[in-house]
């Protein structure tokens, strides 16, 4: 078979369970989740992708891998089908070596598919995460890598520093070159937050994925490994600054106020904006939304299919809702295929795919003054039974 | 079964709205074009063959359907084919649909011999299921089956061609004729055996007879030489053969009954993906009885309406019984009753577009008003 060289592949990581986000990913690896009406967080990284230049994507999957698999098919909604492009779907496998099996880390995800990259023989290899909710033009930080000659480039953002310690912080000297890694360090020198979007090249990251094998003490993992041993060995590191918007949808708390953010006139993530930076999404093939006269919708998304006859504030809908009269749906996010019976009342909730919200059934509640957000979530096709209640932060 | 399908692209005019475009791609019910009815249809039902026989101005009908993958038709072997006229064999546009057929001999006779042909229109769109009506066509023995729809014939709207059914059989037949009530009006959507049509076109074209309605079934069926069998469609057909029943239809969309019927949820309409983020609907708007595609800001007031997709609404706009078609902006304060916005409209804040029920405004393409 003929495989085109590639300046730049990308890798992407999507096998992590999302265990943070509780009921939703019982059943859904973390990028195939919903999010913002009609997207998966998946169509981020995919379609940065793609508005990068970037063709060829290997995608890992481990995780509850079914529905992901399905919504990446052949990569034709983000153009990925073409002669000379790709969207090819890695998942764990067997081999002669035994070296094979589950994927034990990030970095031995890349491992076990290095053959899949060696057919493309790269210059280099962006390796990306698939839970993230960010518009970045790749093509830039790969510029910004080539110009600095380094061997790995990793994007960062400036996080508060109270934060700092979630995140793996990345000490920099004043050219943005890299001589330290702390991995969410108790007492952090700086506030540069490592996005987890790196860019490598090939050959020093083959080299290195090989070594951290070898390594029985290693967890092989990106930010724990590969790049400690990459900065110890004196290779050039740089950090590449985005002040774009970011958002790290791990938690509960996160996914809802990620949704919620692209609320607004001028809202903090603008899906619009840039005409040429599309966030592509598989589509659905369902009809305009129906909004009955009775419906009330302020300051809020509602995706094509659904049917609204009731309130609908400061929230998203997604495809294929029915929310009904006399409901009142309020900072919410309503993920696709749910029903809302007539009469019911969501507030602060976020309900999971094909969930069923029985006639005035009571789900969630306005935050207490002392309440941490107390989101309450039904996972996929829970049903709340007619006139009952799941309270501020209860999970179904 | 093999089936091929014939789409015929621009069997109607509509006066304005398809100066610039054929029929089938006359923007319809807020995210579609008129073809995608006749391709989901074929699609649905299996049908991975297909043709499209347009005449002029078929620009933005290629550019919509590209290489038919929305509709699954982006095949090695058989999928969609373009059938367009060219100068060496006809210097002028078709006169009718046989002589369009007889210059597509290549495409009708690639394939299988017993193969059925499925013909579709695009100004009558609806949601058939194609496999039942194949399956009585095979039944019922006859050269063709007519689809046909019952309450359209009223003495006054012109029909292409009706049928009057007495006992299961037909008896009576007429062409471009404003049947009274009581004759079923075909849907221009036809089943036929591919090698009888095409001996049919052939001897057809040979005495210069090109019209399909009138020489093939009503001369065939009046002569006894062909047979019609008539299948009666009993869901929502939609009859967009003029300006007024465009915009009635358009309208009448918003319906329930005849949304849940031209959309069930067995049968998709397929459509070209344009990846347009979800609506918005800002702090003040007020919509009510409306559908409404994808990427639109609202922040005025629109009643009884078809917003397509990308259409600003300014605030304190008020739209009432309009079809606004993409990528519209309408200014703030802006009034709009019974009115068309084709494509790209731009409708300066505080103007004033007033039409009627039967007669509405209809603003150009592109135009600035």
């Amino acid at each position: 078979m003929y495989f085109q060289k590639k300046r730049v592949i990308a890798m992407l990581l999507a096998g992590g369970q999302g265990s943070r986000l509780k009921v939703l990913t019982e059943k859904t690896a973390k990028p195939a989740v919903p999010f913002g009406g009609k997207y998966r967080i998946i169509d981020f990284p995919l379609s940065n992708c793609v508005n990068s230049g970037i063709d060829t994507v290997g995608i890992l999957t481990q995780y509850q891998p079914l529905e992901l698999n399905e919504y990446i098919g052949n990569g034709q909604p983000w153009g990925l089908n073409k002669t000379h492009s790709c969207a090819q779907v890695l998942p764990p496998y067997e081999r002669h070596d035994k070296k094979s099996g589950w994927y034990k880390g990030t970095a031995n995800a890349i491992y076990q598919n290095i053959d899949f990259v060696d057919r493309f023989d790269p210059d280099y290899v962006v390796v990306l995460s698939g839970d993230h909710i960010y518009k970045m033009d790749y093509a830039a930080m790969i510029a910004y890598h080539e110009r600095h000659e380094a061997s790995c480039t990793i994007a960062v953002r400036n996080v508060p520093l109270e934060e700092a310690s979630r995140f793996g912080i990345l000490n920099t000297n004043p050219d943005n070159s890299i001589y330290e890694f702390e991995e969410k360090p108790p007492v952090p020198k700086s506030t540069n937050a490592s996005m987890g979007i790196y860019c490598f090249n090939w050959k020093v990251l083959r080299e290195a994925l090989i070594a951290d094998e070898d390594d029985p003490k290693s967890s092989n993992d990106f930010g724990k490994n590969i790049i400690p041993k990459l900065l110890g060995a004196g290779h050039k590191m740089m950090a590449y600054p985005f002040d774009g918007y970011w958002k790290d949808v791990g938690t509960i708390a996160s996914l809802w106020e990620a949704n919620m953010e692209l609320l607004g006139k001028e809202p903090a993530f603008d899906l619009r904006g840039d005409e040429r930076f599309k966030i592509y999404a598989r589509n659905s093939a369902l009809p305009s939304s129906y909004i009955d006269e009775e419906a009330k919708i302020v300051n809020a998304f509602v995706a094509e299919g659904s049917e609204v006859y009731g309130t609908v504030k400061h929230s998203i809908i997604s495809i294929g809702c029915t929310i009904g009269k006399d409901v009142v749906v309020e900072d919410s996010v309503v993920m696709p295929g749910v029903t809302i019976e007539d009469g019911a009342i969501v507030r602060n909730a976020i309900l999971g795919e094909n969930s069923v919200i029985r006639k005035n059934a009571v789900v969630g509640g306005a935050f207490g003054p002392q309440d941490k957000k107390k989101i309450s979530v039904t996972s996929k096709n829970a049903v709340v039974e007619e006139n009952s209640v799941l309270r501020p932060g209860d999970m179904l | 079964m093999n089936v091929m399908g014939i789409i015929f692209a621009n069997d109607a005019n509509i006066g304005e709205l398809t100066n610039q475009r054929t029929m089938a791609s006359l923007p319809f019910g807020g995210r579609y074009r008129q073809i995608d009815f006749a391709l989901s249809n074929l699609s649905c039902a299996g049908v991975r063959h297909v043709g499209i026989i347009s005449r002029h101005n078929y620009q933005s009908l290629m550019n919509h359907i590209g290489n038919g993958e929305e509709w699954g038709l982006e095949l090695e072997e058989g999928g969609l084919e373009f059938l367009t006229p060219y100068a060496q064999s006809v210097t002028h546009t078709y006169r009718g649909k046989l002589e369009s057929l007889s210059n597509a001999m290549n495409f009708l006779e690639f394939g299988a011999e017993d193969e059925l042909v499925v013909m579709i229109d695009s100004a009558i769109l609806s949601n058939v299921d194609l496999v039942d009506i194949l399956n009585k066509h095979v039944q019922s023995g006859k050269d063709i089956t007519v689809v046909t729809k019952a309450g359209v014939a009223n003495g006054e709207k012109l029909l292409d061609l009706a049928v009057k059914m007495e006992n299961g059989e037909v008896a009576d037949m007429v062409v471009d004729y404003a049947a009274p009530e009581g004759y079923l009006a075909s849907m221009d959507m036809f089943v036929l055996n591919k090698k009888w049509m095409v001996q049919q076109v052939k001897e057809m074209i040979a005495r210069d007879k090109f019209h399909m309605d009138r020489d093939l079934v009503l001369g065939g069926w009046q002569r006894g030489k062909v047979s019609v069998n008539v299948y009666e469609f009993q869901g929502v057909a939609l009859f967009n053969e003029s300006v007024e029943e465009f915009f009635y239809n358009s309208l009448a969309l918003i319906k329930k009954d005849v949304r849940s019927d031209i959309f069930h949820g067995n049968h998709p309409v397929f459509t070209k993906v344009r990846d347009r983020v979800p609506t918005y609907y800002g702090e003040e708007c007020d919509i009510e009885n409306c559908l409404v595609a994808d990427g639109c800001m609202l922040e005025g007031g629109v009643e009884d309406s078809v917003l397509f997709r990308q259409v600003t609404v300014g605030k304190d706009a008020e739209v009432e019984h309009c079809v606004i078609m993409n990528d519209a902006v309408i200014g703030e304060g802006a009034e709009l009753k019974y009115a068309i916005l084709d494509k790209n409209v731009t409708v300066t804040p505080g103007a004033k577009l007033i039409g009627t029920k039967k007669s509405p405004i209809i603003v150009r393409r592109g135009e600035t008003v």
